[in-house]
């Protein structure tokens, strides 16, 4: 049995979580301290992947990054390909689990006490120094609880990927896509090792986490 | 020198405050919600106000004008918050050296242990904050503001944390260390006697405007309003209506009685006739005259007055009185007119429990007046 | 903290860097199909490779979506579609090479029921009847063969009262997969998926809808043109043709 699919949603889920909390925690930071007008448009924006049909939102994001598209024109110029590529599905898994980091995160940040960030600005800290040593810190579970959303999340991605990345054996198709095809094609056998699978390495990777986070206060 | 002069709006809210201190240490009073940590707010610059000018000495933390507003963290100040607002996640030593970021690992072990020391927290530097008392939480909030040696030194509630025994001792020890630290220190505090037990000048603080400022000594026997009076929880505080109005002496009708008093130390403040005044009397300056000496002596004994003691409460070391006067009509306050305080060997002498129709006297300088 | 900062930058650039982003250095043709060619192209497309030596990737899904994908810059060679438009959409806007375009088969439907529900229908007529209670049909907003259906029940006046019974499957494989978990009774299938040992099913008369002519074309992107050709004709040829028709298709030649 082809287990290509194992590894690839694997690298992508893995790169994607990495990209969602590099670029997630800063709007999250972002979201729960400033007072700017700005705040609520960012907060829509940010919550709009779980409104919209996931293969509309990938059709729109193919719109964006295929060949054609404004995005993929420019990175076609510097040699970069996207669409059709696992690096599509990165995009994808990305854009799914991003609202379910911000929104843990930010949570997290909402529910550090003022006055801690006050008291470490009144003791000489800059702003990032402020966020590193009291606010991430104290946020550290929510982030974390975050973060496992967005794994599984991305994990998981069925409808952004299919129109981003395509449903490309041995190239695209990732556990979620390879699972379905083979139930479509009613292989029941193979669909179910694959889903046991998924469901198995997504507990390992859980359990790991669990006990990283335990290991604090 | 500490001057601040601060206007800030709110929604619901106005803050507009002025005022000065030559001396060490400051006590902001007042009920809650008049401004006062919003004062401290933006005197550690978490706040920017709307207009107005801080400046320590020579050092202009804030001038809206100038277009000068230092960041927090370059204004050299130590802030002691409500609650402390320790860091959770650090242990008393870190918690301490927090502001010593940049220092060399040696001199910062040796502050943080000098600081431990001096407080008094031995032994405590590897626990976490919710592990301590909380007499040793604010300790600890003291010394990590202490620790960065500021210029300025900040105290919001600093005892109002504590339950009321705890409360009384550690307040000498809070008095004794910011003496020993000696810097310029604002304390934020509802308590009044917590006030003048910490500093040397008190400003009264009412919905985000000063209403006194004075060394304590001075407030304590000239609230400039009523409102300062009522704020500092000034007993028998009682409106009369003026007779006669002189620099040295005020004379004016209060319950049917006639009552002479000396006038406020300014000597400038000369009501009308007819117009009415308020005015406070100490309790524990009103005079029970015993009853076997004889007619009272006019010399020691004026504004004399008849009463009858209609409740009494046992305060261990002093007993409070509440007197009706023989007058008709009702009362000034309620189901009495003066409230009296007499030592508790003073109660027994005079069989109080015993005996309830007394004659009062008060001199004239223990009725103050309050101008309007 | 910081440490799972840069344990996370670090995990975007080592997972770009090891990935290998291409499964095969044999030539690969990528074939985008419509689902009711699943069957057909599972059994050509071995054959194919034996033939020409060349891998060949096949891609299912809903037409429509293939063709957007196609239209994006999706890295297939050739597309069979299941019908006309969605591919003469792509000769319009340049994204196939327009003299390539070729009918390869016209389709064909079926009524199948499924196995569990006990009763077989032979005629459509029987939708109505009121033990019929789930009717599985393709999307007629965008798959083909739903297109086709309807216009069936329209011909025999059952649109209007089996409305309420129908239910959508994304496209053909969807619409086979309700039949054959029993979620719904009966359901109209492209007869070249229908041979599933979970239903029985009888064709539909042609004449009750526009013939679905399925379409070819090879896509203009492609670096192998050549390759998309061979395999057109090989579908075309003998064994190709014969192929086909065992899964229900009627052929050039024949319609």
């Amino acid at each position: 049995m082809d287990l290509f699919p194992v590894w690839l949603s694997l690298r992508v889920s893995l790169v994607a979580t990495a990209l969602t909390v590099v670029v997630g925690i800063p709007v999250a930071w972002f979201l729960a301290r400033r007072r700017h007008v700005g705040k609520e448009v960012v907060a829509a924006l940010v919550v709009s992947p779980l409104v919209l049909p996931p293969t509309v939102l990938g059709y729109y994001l193919l719109v964006l990054i295929g060949t054609p598209g404004p995005i993929g024109r420019l990175l076609g110029s510097l040699g970069i390909e996207l669409a059709f590529t696992w690096r599509a599905a990165v995009l994808a898994a990305c854009v799914g689990s991003l609202p379910l980091l911000i929104r843990a995160a930010q949570a997290g940040f909402e529910s550090v006490d003022e006055r801690l960030e006050q008291a470490a600005r009144t003791l000489g800290r800059s702003e990032p120094s402020v966020f590193w040593s009291v606010s991430l810190p104290l946020a550290w579970r929510a982030v974390v609880a975050g973060m496992v959303l967005a794994f599984c999340r991305a994990f998981g991605d069925f409808g952004i990927t299919l129109m981003v990345a395509g449903n490309i054996p041995g190239r695209t198709q990732t556990l979620p896509l390879a699972i379905y095809d083979h139930v479509q094609a009613n292989a029941m056998r193979e669909a179910n090792v694959l889903a046991l699978l998924a469901v198995g390495a997504v507990i390992i990777l859980l359990v790991g986490v669990g006990r990283l986070a335990r290991v604090r206060y | 020198m500490l001057s601040v002069a601060l206007t800030k709006r709110l929604p619901g809210f106005a803050l507009d405050v002025h005022w000065d201190a030559g001396e060490a240490v400051v006590a902001l009073v007042g009920p809650s919600g008049s401004g006062k940590t919003l004062t401290l707010h933006c005197l550690a610059g978490l706040i920017r106000p709307d207009a107005g000018r801080v400046a320590l000495n020579d050092l202009v933390l804030f001038d809206a004008r100038a277009g000068i507003d230092r960041p927090s963290r370059t204004r050299r100040l130590g802030y002691v918050f409500q609650g402390y607002a320790l860091f959770p996640h650090l242990t008393v030593g870190e918690n301490i050296a927090f502001g010593l970021k940049g220092w060399a690992a040696s001199r910062r072990r040796e502050r943080t242990d000098m600081v431990v020391e001096r407080l008094g927290l031995g032994g405590l530097q590897h626990r976490h904050p919710r592990e301590l008392s909380g007499g040793q939480q604010q300790r600890v909030a003291l010394g990590r503001a202490l620790a960065t040696d500021p210029d300025l030194l900040l105290l919001d509630e600093p005892l109002s944390a504590l339950d009321a025994p705890l409360r009384r001792q550690l307040r000498d020890d809070l008095a004794r260390t910011i003496r020993e630290w000696g810097k310029v220190t604002v304390v934020v505090t509802h308590d009044l006697g917590e006030a003048y037990q910490l500093a040397d000048r008190v400003i009264v603080y009412e919905h985000g405007r000063v209403l006194q400022s004075a060394p304590k000594s001075e407030l304590l026997w000239q609230p400039a309003s009523e409102s300062v009076a009522r704020i500092m929880g000034m007993r028998n505080v009682l409106h009369g209506t003026v007779l006669k109005a002189t620099p040295d002496r005020i004379q004016l009708r209060w319950r049917g009685q006639t009552l002479e008093a000396v006038n406020s130390p300014s000597r400038a403040y000369l009501p009308p006739p007819g117009s009415p005044l308020a005015f406070f009397i100490r309790p524990e300056y009103v005079r029970l005259i015993r009853k076997d000496r004889g007619a009272p002596d006019p010399s020691h004994h004026m504004n004399l007055m008849s009463g009858t003691v209609v409740s009494q409460t046992d305060f261990g070391t002093t007993w409070t009185l509440a007197i009706r006067l023989d007058e008709p009509g009702a009362p000034a306050q309620g189901e009495y007119d003066l409230e009296v305080e007499v030592p508790r060997l003073v109660h027994e002498i005079l069989e109080l429990d015993r005996d309830r129709r007394w004659q009062l006297s008060i001199h004239r300088g223990s009725i103050h007046v309050l101008p309007a | 903290m910081r440490h799972l900062w840069l344990g996370a930058t670090l995990a975007i650039i080592l997972g770009g860097a090891v990935m290998p982003s291409r499964a095969a250095d044999t030539p690969t043709l990528t074939i985008f199909a419509a689902a009711d060619l699943a069957f057909a192209l599972r059994d050509l497309a071995p054959r194919f490779e034996k033939a020409h030596g060349i891998k060949v990737s096949l891609v299912l899904g809903s037409t429509g979506n293939l063709a957007r994908q196609i239209e994006h810059g999706a890295p297939a060679d050739l597309f069979f579609a299941a019908n006309e438009s969605f591919v003469d959409d792509l000769v319009r806007i340049g994204a196939v090479i327009p003299e390539t375009r070729g009918l390869y088969a016209q389709g064909r439907l079926a009524l199948a029921t499924a196995r569990s529900f006990g009763a077989k229908l032979t005629d459509l007529r029987q939708l109505a009847d009121t033990r019929v209670r789930r009717i599985a049909i393709a999307n007629p907003q965008h798959a083909p063969y739903g297109k086709a259906a309807e216009q069936a029940l329209r011909k025999v006046g059952l649109w209007e009262t089996v409305q309420p019974k129908l239910v959508y499957g994304e496209n053909i494989r969807h619409t086979l997969q309700f039949l054959q978990t029993g979620a719904t009774e009966v359901g109209i299938v492209a007869l070249s998926v229908a041979n599933v040992p979970e239903i029985d099913w009888v064709a539909i008369d042609p004449a009750l809808h526009a013939p679905l002519n399925q379409v070819v074309a090879v896509v203009r992107n492609s670096g192998r043109p050549e390759l998309g050709l061979a395999f057109i004709q090989f579908v075309g040829g003998p064994e190709g043709r014969r192929i086909m028709k065992s899964y229900g298709f009627l052929l050039p030649g024949e319609f």
